[in-house]
């Protein structure tokens, strides 16, 4: 008795055990299988976190007339006029060795130094310098004490006559072996515009050439382009002009609305930015609109509350910092956000560190050095540039793009996920303009008509066809469908035409035959009859194809489309995606809409047939109506499925991100771009992020389209259960 | 008119219509399965070799395809000239317009060989160390009788480069890792040792190095000289030949041999040409390894949810809902799921076993990239719901009266589910288990973001501790299809190949759904009812 009860007792408490398991087990896998969503989305959110600024530390340091700050932001090398270099150590404020050299003190004129560390000095020998600093850090030493300040100064010659102010210079680097660097300077003297050019030796004089210009206009700030042909210059009058230095004519220019103050390039050097005397900020590039050179302002940013004093521009990407008398501002190109803001307590200068993620700022009168930290890892995407229009570089107009990657380091990276859901909603629709008729028709065939030996030996092969790999549909269709349609795209598109006329022959024919042949082999198994026909349509087709090709279409259809409709053909294009993915959307449908449509009351249909509907009419108007939201719900859970797929659309379409509705060409899905981009994508970078949103939201697509398809189907079956 | 109308009104061409619209579905998908099936099948048959003369020479080669006239287009023939390494082609459009009848030269022969694909033309001579021991129409019997030799040599290289070689460079691995670590705590005496080791391992290397360095010098001893269809001529050692077919001079037996030694060739040997020729087991391998890790993850996953959710959970709208969620999991498109392996088990979980376990080789990451044991689990997310849906239903067919029985004699709820209803609910968790294979078997889409590759350098399963490498990245069918037939550079020469992969794969899993489905059909015919 005493070991029965033992027994029991360890029963009870296996049960109990295995009780508390099987349900904490349940619940875990339940809970980590739906926090796949909440993983995905928290790798995505990251991207909207608006910019985070910290004021990291003040220094008092000597007055200086410009700045360069290190990577690291643990130095900062000041420059000025009267006592040269000075490299002092951040945030204590201790002083770190410059080595002896560089042009003679006091500089007659010098330029602040930008992010890249140059800078050109005028000595009070009347000679040119172009310096460039660098920092010699052993490998792994993080200890400024460590490090060597590297200055590299280039002697350019003597100057005949210093300008007031040095705007802008250009290093040009020659292409090809043994090419030296040049430079291209631009200056200005009581009004007028001056440049030079100076081969970076020592031994040619630097020369002045003027600028003729038009008088009425008074020129304040100058950039060189790019290669050094042309010049963008703004004047007090509010015009921005792109000019020749040679000739000083005027190629194209823009009005500003007040006088211009500064000018300055963001990374990539394409985009012009413009400062205001009033605090307007604006954004010119040089674009092409109708096979003419423009200048177009392409992005305005919040005005500042005074005079636009210069730009530094981030070396990593397209963010820049505009500054005041009173206040520094970091920008965004693309998004045009406002990432930082800060007020100063005194004039001076602002200058940004190469990464774009330390601001320093200067007070000329005290001296005191203000450093922030900005951290803002995904600055080139906000909500709008993902869902609306940018107006990107090098583009005439906002537009929805979608390029992650480019060939250089500026690139501007064009993340608009407008394209890609366009695209999924396009390949969607074409397989399921191709399936959904097929699917249902051919499923209200087998529910009604067919006998149930037919029946039973259609469902198997639907059910193969449901269970082929989409890889094995790809390939099939970027492989064999594909070169097929191209070459016989007439018959294609004409075979259904011919197979609807064929059945419709088919039918008086049917009706002269005697009754007793028509219920033994006929009525039910239609389908076997149509096979046949199917190969007659193939062959009738062959013959009309080619023949409607010459006579119609004047001999090619694609020369055709091109000529009647500007359409151009893609090999791999939308029809062959419908069909692929059509072919693997038909089984869901098919066996959906057969389970509703079969299980549609008895008492139905046999009311309507004793009333002398015939089978189609029964069939068309109670049978279908009756179970129309199960074929609904199959509807959803098929596009759900088409959303979805990947390899099919990877493999059959050109994966290029265009909206075009034509269906002779391809597209790119939310599904392609996400298996495309991902390897590519940085562990936690912007890519990467945007590709986890792009899973996202397929997620959340395909999970109310089942949700409301099994939704739909539950009541459904409710009501049969009512009837 | 109105019998027109009346006809239309009564719908009978509809029937038809809807009938014709099946009969398309029908059509459809048996024409694609027979379609890749001779396709695939077809491949290994050895064509004849047909010469044509040209305008521009005489080209000799098998014909593989053909276009008709159509718009400005002329009717072309295509022909598989191989010799890749001489001509720089494999494949030639030849139009068919005034072309002189084809000959079939009963000495043209194809040569298989390792590199540069196939060889199509005739031998002229067979020589040894320099010597030509046989020329003219006696050299083809005589290399064949020395082929067998030569292949036995290949293959004892291949195997020792693989087998001993590759065991040596792994003990070396794991000792610059131990070196590594030991340099880390700076043990003087423990770097001794290694070094000693070290020693050890690399005069064994060196042995290893000139008995392969012997046996290759003889397997370049029989030399082949060859002449292609042009004239041009090539000489091909035998040990780089794999086999030499006269297409033209064979019975049907010995082309029934050669497609079977292919079809075996196919399934059973590595690839080469960076995949486009040999065989493909390392991605059978690869899917099987995958699928059976699947398995074992899923099946525990699906049955303790399915468990919970029929028998435990107090059923109420919560699991309604649940339930739901669950079963919509089975439609959500699996690039996400393959997006949530690769952030959450390769970088998060990976990234985090490598920062513990391996540091000494980071920074390339052990479990910190795609592999084996990620891609399956990812895999085992996708089919959880198969898994739960089956088992819920197998659950809920198991007879009230059985558990109510077992219940009244006494047994716990527990000795009820374990000896009365799992089972009985066997075969219907088998179904499902089997609808899960069928479906992770096919899928390629998540496996490429999660430890799918090209050309594994090493199987998920070999002779070196720890045997089963759950960290190695795996080939597999799927992937392979996609990435010969649309990243290869001769995408052409490898359709073929494409074709026989899809439909190996294709097989494989409409077989195994087919099983489970009639598993599943005859168990819903025991319990009757609807299935909607």
């Amino acid at each position: 008795m005493s070991s029965n009860s033992s027994h029991q007792a360890r029963a009870k408490r296996v049960d109990r055990i295995m009780a508390f398991s099987i349900s904490t087990g349940g619940l875990l896998i339940i809970g980590a299988v739906l926090a796949m969503l909440l993983f995905i989305l928290k790798e995505s959110l990251p991207l909207f976190i608006p910019p985070q600024s910290r004021a990291a530390g003040t220094v008092q340091a000597p007055r200086s007339s410009g700045a360069w700050l290190d990577e690291s932001g643990k130095t900062v090398v000041l420059a000025s006029s009267t006592e040269g270099l000075k490299a002092l150590r951040f945030p204590e404020g201790t002083p770190l060795s410059v080595p002896a050299g560089g042009p003679a003190l006091p500089w007659r004129l010098a330029t602040p130094l930008n992010p890249r560390g140059e800078s050109l000095v005028i000595s009070a020998d009347g000679r040119l310098s172009l310096g460039r600093l660098a920092w010699s850090k052993p490998a792994g030493e993080n200890d400024p004490a460590q490090w060597t300040l590297e200055p590299k100064w280039q002697d350019g010659g003597a100057v005949d006559s210093v300008p007031e102010v040095i705007l802008h210079f250009r290093i040009l680097e020659a292409g090809g072996l043994g090419g030296g660097s040049s430079l291209r300077i631009l200056g200005l003297q009581q009004g007028a515009l001056l440049w030079a050019d100076s081969s970076l030796d020592a031994a040619t004089p630097l020369t002045w050439k003027s600028i003729p210009l038009d008088p009425t206009l008074h020129p304040t700030a100058g950039l060189w382009s790019l290669d050094g042909n042309n010049l963008f210059v703004g004047t007090s009058e509010g015009r921005l002009l792109d000019l020749s230095p040679e000739t000083g004519a005027i190629s194209s220019s823009a009005d500003f609305g007040e006088p211009i103050q500064s000018l300055g390039f963001v990374l990539g050097q394409s985009s012009i930015l413009t400062g205001g005397a009033k605090g307007r900020l604006t954004a010119y590039q040089r674009v092409r609109v109708k096979e003419v050179f423009q200048l177009q302002a392409f992005h305005e940013f919040e005005r500042l509350g005074g005079p636009v004093m210069g730009f530094q521009a981030s070396q990593r990407d397209k963010r820049f910092l505009a500054w005041t008398r009173s206040e520094a501002v970091v920008d965004h190109l693309t998004t045009q956000r406002r990432m930082f803001s800060s007020k100063l307590d005194g004039p001076g200068f602002a200058t940004l560190a190469p990464r774009g993620d330390l601001i320093l700022q200067a007070n000329e009168v005290t001296g005191a050095l203000h450093l922030w930290t900005l951290d803002a890892p995904h600055p080139e995407v906000s909500f709008g540039l993902l869902w609306g229009k940018t107006h990107y570089e090098g583009y005439e107009k906002p537009e929805y793009v979608w390029q992650s990657t480019g060939g250089t380091d500026d690139f501007e990276p064009k993340f608009s996920l407008v394209p890609l859901i366009f695209g999924t909603f396009k390949g969607t629709l074409y397989a399921m303009l191709f399936a959904f008729p097929l699917a249902v028709l051919g499923a209200l065939y087998t529910s009604q008509f067919a006998t149930p030996r037919l029946k039973n030996s259609i469902k198997p092969i639907v059910e193969i066809m449901a269970a082929l790999p989409s890889v094995v549909l790809g390939f099939l269709a970027g492989l064999v469908i594909a070169p097929l349609l191209e070459h016989m795209a007439v018959e294609v598109f004409i075979y259904p035409l011919v197979l609807f006329l064929l059945a419709m022959l088919i039918m008086p024919f049917w009706g002269r035959l005697p009754q007793p042949f028509r219920n033994g082999f006929g009525t039910g198994r239609e389908v076997l009859w149509m096979l046949p026909v199917l190969i007659l349509g193939v062959w009738v087709t062959s013959l009309a194809g080619p023949w409607l090709e010459r006579v119609v279409m004047g001999g090619s259809y694609r020369v055709w489309l091109q000529s009647a409709l500007g359409i151009t053909y893609d090999q791999r294009n939308s029809v062959v995606v419908g069909f692929a993915m059509g072919f693997a959307v038909i089984p869901i449908i098919f066996t959906i809409s057969e389970d509703a449509l079969s299980s549609v009351p008895k008492s139905l249909t046999s009311a309507s047939l004793a009333c002398g509907a015939s089978p189609w009419q029964t069939a068309w108007r109670i049978v279908l109506p009756t179970a129309s939201p199960g074929i609904f719900s199959a509807t959803m859970v098929g596009l759900g499925r088409a959303i979805g797929e990947t390899m099919i659309v990877l493999m059959a379409t050109g994966n290029t991100p265009i909206m075009d509705w034509s269906p002779f060409n391809g597209m790119r899905t939310l599904s392609a771009n996400i298996a495309v981009e991902i390897p590519e994508a940085p562990l936690h970078g912007t890519l990467y992020r945007v590709l986890f949103l792009a899973a996202f939201l397929l997620f959340v697509f395909t999970f109310i389209l089942n949700t409301v398809a099994e939704l739909v189907r539950q009541r459904l079956r409710r009501r049969y259960e009512s009837i | 008119m109105s019998r027109l109308a009346e006809h239309f009104r009564r719908g009978s061409s509809f029937v038809w219509l809807s009938g014709t619209l099946l009969a398309f579905c029908l059509a459809m998908i048996l024409g694609l399965v027979g379609y890749l099936a001779a396709k695939g099948m077809g491949y290994f048959w050895p064509l004849p070799l047909v010469q044509v003369q040209t305008t521009s020479g005489p080209v000799l080669g098998e014909i593989t395809g053909q276009e008709a006239a159509r718009a400005e287009e002329t009717a072309k023939l295509q022909f598989h000239v191989g010799n890749r390494d001489v001509f720089g082609q494999d494949f030639r459009w030849i139009p068919t317009a005034g072309l002189p009848a084809a000959e079939y030269p009963k000495d043209a022969v194809l040569i298989e060989r390792l590199e540069y694909g196939p060889f199509i033309g005739r031998i002229t001579s067979l020589s040894h160390e320099g010597q030509v021991v046989a020329a003219g129409p006696t050299a083809l019997p005589e290399a064949l009788n020395h082929l067998a030799e030569a292949g036995r040599l290949r293959r004892h290289i291949h195997a020792v480069e693989k087998g001993d070689v590759g065991d040596l460079n792994q003990r070396m691995e794991r000792l610059r890792l131990a070196r590594r670590k030991l340099e880390a705590n700076s043990d003087a005496a423990g770097l001794q040792k290694l070094d000693a080791k070290v020693a050890e391992l690399q005069t064994a290397y060196d042995q290893l190095q000139t008995s392969l360095e012997q046996s290759r010098t003889q397997a370049k001893a029989w030399t082949l000289a060859l002449q292609a269809a042009d004239g041009q001529t090539k000489d091909c050692p035998l040990g780089s030949i794999v086999r030499v077919i006269p297409a033209n001079d064979m019975t049907f037996f010995s082309k029934l041999g050669v497609y079977l030694s292919r079809l075996w060739e196919f399934v059973a040997d590595d690839p080469r040409e960076s995949n486009t020729e040999g065989g493909i087991f390392p991605a059978i391998f690869g899917t099987v390894m995958m699928v059976l890790v699947m398995s074992v993850l899923v099946v525990p996953l699906g049955v303790i949810t399915a468990l919970y959710l029929r028998e435990y959970a107090k059923q109420g709208w919560l699991v309604r809902a649940v339930r739901v969620a669950v079963n919509n999991l089975a439609g959500v498109p699996s690039i996400v799921f393959g997006v949530f392996g690769l952030g959450f088990f390769v970088y998060g979980v990976g990234g985090g076993i490598d920062k513990l376990f391996f540091p000494e080789s980071l920074p390339s990451p052990t479990y910190g990239t795609g592999g084996i044991l990620w891609a399956s689990l990812t895999l085992a997310l996708l089919t959880v719901p198969v898994v739960v849906v089956a088992t819920e239903e197998a659950l809920g067919a198991v007879a009230r009266s059985q558990r109510e029985a077992s219940l009244a004699m006494g047994a716990t709820k527990w000795q009820t589910l374990w000896n009365v209803v799992i089972p009985s609910a066997t075969p219907g968790i088998l179904t499902g288990l089997i609808l899960a294979i069928a479906r992770g078997a096919g899928e390629v889409a998540p496996l490429m973001l999660t430890g799918v590759v090209k050309l594994a350098p090493a199987m998920p399963l070999d002779g070196t501790f720890p045997f089963f490498h759950l960290d190695r990245k795996f080939m597999h069918l799927g992937f392979h299809i996609y990435d010969v037939g649309f990243q290869s550079p001769n995408s052409e020469a490898a359709k073929p190949m494409v074709f026989m992969t899809a439909f190996l794969l294709l097989v494989v899993v409409v077989v195994l759904n087919l099983f489970a489905l009639n598993l599943r059909r005859k168990l819903r015919a025991r319990l009757g009812g609807s299935t909607f």
